[in-house]
């Protein structure tokens, strides 16, 4: 498994490389000592997993999250910013305190590896999962869950669960990496989830409209209603 | 602390008296009631008038008595003291009300020729100077019970309050302790410093055995130091040294150095940790931001009796953050404050784009 080590400080970089040299199946691709630097690493060598300080010079880790396109799996390290990490409401990540104890390294890899098992294998242009800030609050959002992306000028809204964050990206850059089976571009603003469609009413100048399950009725456009009834073979 | 602000009468404690006040009150109205209407049979309209107006009496009374202990502090008052007191207020009060009481309809409670069919025994008659009397006495007697139940209540209400009162100073001054050795001790440094000597145990053994050594020296100084302590700036400059030679470890080339401090400085007193706050500032809003670091730059001149102290940063251009004022620099303030009045002073320079510099003043002879 590709990984990347991000901390700013040289001495922590070397302890963990040392650390992972017990784990021959992780290889270390890169190192990076601050967020530019790691940004541009991450979109080049494209790791599955990250090894991430929280504080670096030049922004947090999670700025450095919600700057890539394409989240790996995170491991988060930090010496003393449990409250940090501890504040999202995810499962699907870890963080190991500094010193780092053999121990919970390898039980946070063994986690780390579990979770690569269980994805199912696709193409990699495809997006699995995106990572979304608003104000103090994180989310690891995984995309089958949303239901609604709904374009607010450079912005996306999501429709997942009770929230709707908001995703600092164009609808038009993403939808060239959605799953085309799971997401339709219903009109010009938003991309619905097949899987949440309850029920599909006609309307007026063959247009659709579509009840999704806790969400909106989205209205799907004549262009599109027709491509809609193909696909679905209506 | 505001809980010594805190009024004697709390909401809690207010509706309390009212209750008591009324339930007292009308209880004794309703058994005078019973007694005239119900068995001696006496027209009962205008019994209730005048007993609504007797109970009220009483309570007003006895509610402007409340007022008037209060403000005299009587239930400080040793009990003896408070006794006689309270006897002669129960008189006072009783006098009024005794007299009024008289001049009711319940007074023929008191009359023996009213009382002769239900109770042939009385057979003598009273003067009115003696039916007053009577009421008053009656009356009176009211009041030492009511003042006795006040004070009563008073001394167990101020009794668990002083026990609370107790607990809560033991549990205020545990926290500021541990809030004060936290703030000291810096578990972010501390758990960087752990990791960067795990790190060079491996790495570079001897330069591992050094950290640990300076380590445990700054963490000394740090649990050792009492608050308003003076050290002379080459004693604080020691340790400053060897936290910077942490920090270094840490930083490798991202750090870089310079101390300029003459001969005729080194000898000034400073209060103890207060250029080491000031470094660790520096470092934690300065180089630690800066993906390349930069410059640490710590200086001391001494002119006209005064020490000037300089520590110097380079400062991150996107940080929006007002400026590196943490708990830290409040608390150094204060410190100065307290041992020098308004003869040192501490501020923080940001009106360079790029560089932050902390100036520290303080008399060389305090």
């Amino acid at each position: 498994m590709k990984a990347m080590i991000i901390d700013d400080e040289p001495p922590a970089r070397r302890e963990l490389r040392r650390l992972l040299t017990g784990f021959p199946w992780v290889e270390i691709v890169g190192e990076a000592g601050n967020v530019d630097q790691a940004a541009e690493m991450v979109e080049t060598l494209t790791p599955e997993l990250l090894f991430l300080d929280i504080q670096m010079p030049g922004g947090s880790g999670f700025d450095l999250l919600t700057r890539l396109e394409d989240v790996p799996q995170v491991i988060f390290t930090t010496a003393y910013d449990e409250h940090a990490v501890r504040a999202f409401k995810v499962d699907a990540l870890d963080y190991l305190l500094k010193p780092i104890e053999p121990a919970r390294l390898a039980a946070a890899l063994s986690r780390v590896r579990s979770r690569q098992a269980a994805r199912t294998p696709r193409p990699d242009a495809i997006l699995e999962q995106i990572f979304v800030r608003e104000g103090d609050r994180c989310w690891f959002v995984p995309l089958r869950e949303v239901r609604l992306l709904s374009s607010e000028g450079n912005y996306i809204r999501l429709s997942w669960g009770k929230s709707q964050p908001l995703l600092g990206r164009a609808l038009a850059a993403l939808e060239q990496r959605l799953d085309p089976n799971r997401f339709f571009r219903a009109n010009r603003r938003q991309i619905i989830n097949l899987d949440f469609i309850e029920t599909v009413e006609l309307g007026v100048n063959g247009r659709l409209h579509a009840q999704l399950r806790d969400g909106p009725e989205v209205e799907i456009s004549r262009r599109q209603a027709r491509l809609f009834k193909t696909k679905m073979s209506i | 602390m505001n809980d010594v602000e805190r009024p004697i009468t709390q909401p809690k404690s207010q509706l309390v008296y009212w209750i008591f006040q009324l339930a007292g009150w009308g209880l004794f109205s309703v058994s005078r009631f019973v007694g005239a209407v119900v068995v001696l049979d006496l027209p009962w309209i205008r019994l209730t008038l005048e007993l609504l107006f007797v109970g009220a009496l009483g309570l007003g009374l006895s509610h402007g008595l409340r007022d008037y202990v209060r403000r005299h502090h009587w239930s400080a008052l040793p009990l003896r003291k408070l006794s006689w007191r309270i006897v002669v207020a129960a008189f006072v009060l009783g006098t009024p009300l005794g007299i009024v009481t008289q001049f009711t309809g319940l007074s023929a409670l008191q009359d023996p020729a009213f009382l002769k069919p239900y109770a042939p025994a009385l057979s003598f008659q009273f003067s009115l100077s003696a039916s007053i009397v009577i009421e008053i006495v009656n009356s009176a007697v009211l009041y030492i019970i009511w003042l006795t139940v006040y004070f009563t209540a008073i001394a167990v209400r101020e009794h668990r309050s002083a026990q609370l009162k107790q607990s809560e100073l033991a549990r205020a001054l545990q926290l500021a302790e541990l809030r004060l050795l936290k703030s000291q001790l810096n578990p972010h440094f501390l758990f960087n410093a752990l990791n960067t000597v795990r790190s060079l145990i491996a790495d570079n053994p001897a330069r591992a055995q050094n950290a640990v050594t300076r380590l445990a020296k700054t963490l000394r100084y740090t649990l050792t130091s009492p608050q308003d302590e003076l050290v002379t700036l080459s004693q604080e400059l020691d340790i400053v040294a060897d936290y910077l030679e942490l920090e270094s470890m840490r930083f490798e080339d991202r750090l870089r150095i310079e101390l300029h401090v003459p001969d005729e400085a080194a000898g000034v007193q400073i209060p103890v940790m207060l250029l080491q706050t000031l470094v660790e500032n520096a470092i934690k809003h300065g180089i630690a931001q800066l993906p390349s670091g930069g410059l640490l730059r710590v200086s001391a001149t001494v002119q006209n009796g005064m020490l000037m102290l300089e520590v110097e940063n380079p400062r991150p251009p996107a940080l929006v953050r007002t400026a590196q004022e943490g708990v830290g620099l409040q608390n150094a303030r204060d410190r100065l404050r307290l041992l020098f009045g308004a003869r040192a002073s501490l501020e923080l320079d940001l009106s360079h784009p790029s560089v932050t510099t902390a100036r520290l003043r303080i008399p060389v002879n305090p």
